[in-house]
């Protein structure tokens, strides 16, 4: 009953907010999710946020169905008649992770033309017709030199951890990281690895280049990484560099350790799983009859030393920090992008 | 012909020589310095490589179409159960073992049984079991990161006089993945079958006991170094098993083991799997980007198996 009023209210909210906006009732609407990958434990939480908020505004009768669907393979292709099959089975709208930002249009394409709203988030799609929620993963990158530019203000070397090589994310926040180089040249980026965004690749790559490696103050992420660097660095008898995590939990959870035993510093950034409820919330406005810019932008989860215990007890055992958003916290983004 | 001599035609020795002169060319780079760090760090990546690829390595001798793509998903599946039942009490350190090998046990059994039973081509029935496994593996705990024992994490990333642990562990099962293949009856039986089923049938060689024991064996060892590598990286993770499939196809191949079947050899594992981590390693260390890494490591990896394979064919 809470959560009826919650969205009654956050409804009531959203009509106060917007008395001009057309108000169309999304009761009668069916919104499917369609995601490339569910193979890691942010891709779990992301499926984990979707079922529990959805779940709630289908009980509470805001949207007929919310329905997942994940493809095996994390393949474009098998995505694209996932998506074609959501428009035969006349899904209102579309919310979508996309397994490529090009291949996908085509579909993408076909179901704008069948009427459909389709929004995509985190991995976003160039079709015109869909809506984008995307993170500034530059600003990411280049906000972990800027910490590191204080926590160090003589520089140093650093060791940077990349993601999977050629996605476009990877090129993204690499990008933001060696824009905060130039802008802090005291720092010098003297080694990079790929850690396909996993703890145990990150571990291994990282050990494989450390010997090789001269000092390094800090080390540079993408998330899912900093754990196994600092796995690998623990192994050999350097001094244990800053290094930036990405909100999961055992990174923070070996942060935790760390600053009580010796007050090791630093702080942790990545997107919140729970993205996928912001997108959720759009595509419901979007069928509400709300205009909508078509490029959104969601802030991006920072951790720091004085929230790192809250948010430490609010993330799951072996998950991401997590924040699942409201529908008011979408009508926000959606203002702000105006 | 001298000994010397004698070393080039073994089909291993190309994998050795390539790791050697990628293993000098990654240490020159800070002038002898890094000689320990980069061994140390050389032998613990490669242990696990060798596990899966023993494993890998027996399905092939198989013969033609033998192949277990389940691999890293019963690697997943074995180091997430056990884990979650170890749940960080040393005292249950052994009955993770066993759940471990239990898991393997099943997985292989499942995998020859679509073979056999449903007549599924290997490639097809090890590809839809390892759907099956991984699913498994994201239903038993969704991702959850669970530490291992302190008493087995610390097993795992020690050293003992100054060799890595795991590296122990592996080089044990590599000696006796090699007694049972030179030394045995039943190395002769998939040797004999690699080469040619019907004759191998015809010399009353039981050919499905000996093929149910090689994919059983093989899993055993994927759920065995699931279980490894998740103690060793502090916690099993949903994707910690998606390098070791074309890892373990690939450490066989260019360890000289013959694609065909029929012909294999135990060193050869060895020295691709300390060659796999080190040309990665040596690429890193000169701070190439990544494309031109990835072509790199592909044009070495045929460069090798070019070499080990002109060897082979000059001699038939």
């Amino acid at each position: 009953m809470t959560i009826r009023k919650m969205i009654l209210a956050s409804a009531a909210i959203a009509c106060a907010a917007m008395p001009f906006s057309a108000f169309a009732d999304t009761s009668a609407k069916k919104i499917a999710l369609s995601n490339n990958y569910a193979g890691n434990s942010w891709r779990q939480a992301m499926l984990t946020s979707w079922e529990k908020v959805t779940g709630e505004a289908v009980k509470a009768g805001v949207v007929a169905a919310a329905d997942a669907f994940t493809t095996a393979e994390n393949q474009a292709t098998e995505q694209a008649a996932q998506i074609q099959n959501m428009i035969l089975q006349g899904y209102d709208a579309i919310v979508l992770n996309a397994a490529s930002p090009t291949a996908l249009n085509g579909a993408v394409k076909e179901a704008c033309d069948a009427g459909i709203t389709v929004v995509s988030f985190d991995g976003i799609v160039t079709e015109p017709c869909a809506w984008r929620i995307a993170v500034d993963f530059k600003e990411m990158g280049r906000s972990q030199v800027e910490y590191l530019s204080k926590k160090l203000p003589d520089g140093g070397n650093l060791l940077e951890i990349r993601g999977l090589a050629g996605v476009f994310v990877d090129d993204e926040i690499s990008a933001g990281i060696h824009e905060g180089v130039k802008q802090f040249p005291q720092f010098k980026i003297v080694g990079s690895v790929h850690g396909d965004w996993a703890q145990d690749v990150a571990q291994k790559a990282v050990a494989g280049i450390l010997p090789s490696l001269p000092d390094i103050v800090g080390v540079v992420t993408q998330g899912g990484d900093g754990y196994g660097a600092a796995q690998a660095i623990a192994a050999t008898d350097r001094k244990m560099p800053i290094i930036v995590m990405g909100n999961r939990e055992d990174e923070l959870r070996w942060w935790k350790e760390q600053k009580d035993a010796k007050g090791y510093e630093t702080m942790s950034v990545s997107i919140a799983p729970g993205v996928s409820t912001l997108a959720f919330w759009v595509a419901q406005q979007i069928l509400d009859g709300k205009e909508v810019k078509k490029d959104l932008v969601v802030p991006f989860l920072r951790i720091d030393q004085d929230n790192l215990e809250t948010n430490l007890a609010n993330t799951q055992a072996g998950g991401v920090a997590n924040v699942e958003y409201t529908q008011q916290d979408a009508l926000k983004v959606i203002e702000s992008a105006k | 012909m001298n000994p010397f001599l004698r070393l080039f035609e073994t089909p291993w020795i190309w994998s050795w020589l390539a790791s050697f002169i990628v293993w000098f060319l990654t240490i020159m780079v800070t002038l002898g310095a890094s000689t320990i760090g980069v061994s140390q760090a050389a032998l613990t990546f490669a242990a696990f490589s060798v596990i899966v690829g023993l494993g890998q390595m027996f399905v092939i001798t198989l013969g033609p179409g033998n192949i277990d793509l389940s691999v890293p998903a019963t690697m997943t599946f074995a180091g997430t159960v056990a884990l979650k039942l170890m749940n960080v009490e040393n005292g249950m350190i052994l009955p993770g073992l066993l759940v471990t090998i239990a898991i393997g046990l099943v997985v292989g059994l499942c995998n020859y049984s679509l073979i056999k039973a449903l007549r599924i081509p290997p490639i097809i029935a090890t590809l839809s079991m390892s759907f099956i496994v991984q699913s498994a593996a994201i239903w038993t705990n969704r991702g959850l990161r669970i530490k291992p024992p302190s008493a087995l994490a610390d097993f795992t990333t020690s050293n003992t006089l100054g060799a890595p642990n795991v590296a122990i562990v592996a080089l044990l099962i590599s000696i006796l993945a090699w007694f049972l293949l030179e030394k045995t009856i039943y190395g002769r039986w998939i040797s004999a079958i690699g080469q040619s089923m019907p004759a191998a049938r015809m010399a009353g060689i039981p050919v499905d006991g000996a093929r149910l024991a090689t994919y059983l064996f093989c899993a055993v060892l994927a759920s065995v170094a699931g279980y490894l590598l998740a103690c060793f990286s502090g916690g099993a993770a949903l994707n910690m098993g998606s390098e070791y499939l074309l890892m373990s196809i690939a450490v066989v191949v260019i360890g000289g083991t013959a694609v065909a079947g029929g012909d294999s050899n135990v060193p050869g594992i060895w020295g691709a799997s300390l060659f796999m981590f080190l040309v990665v390693s040596m690429l890193n260390t000169y701070g190439l980007g990544a494309g031109i890494r990835l072509i790199m490591t592909g044009l070495i990896i045929i460069s090798v198996i070019m070499l080990a394979g002109g060897r082979r064919a000059s001699i038939r």
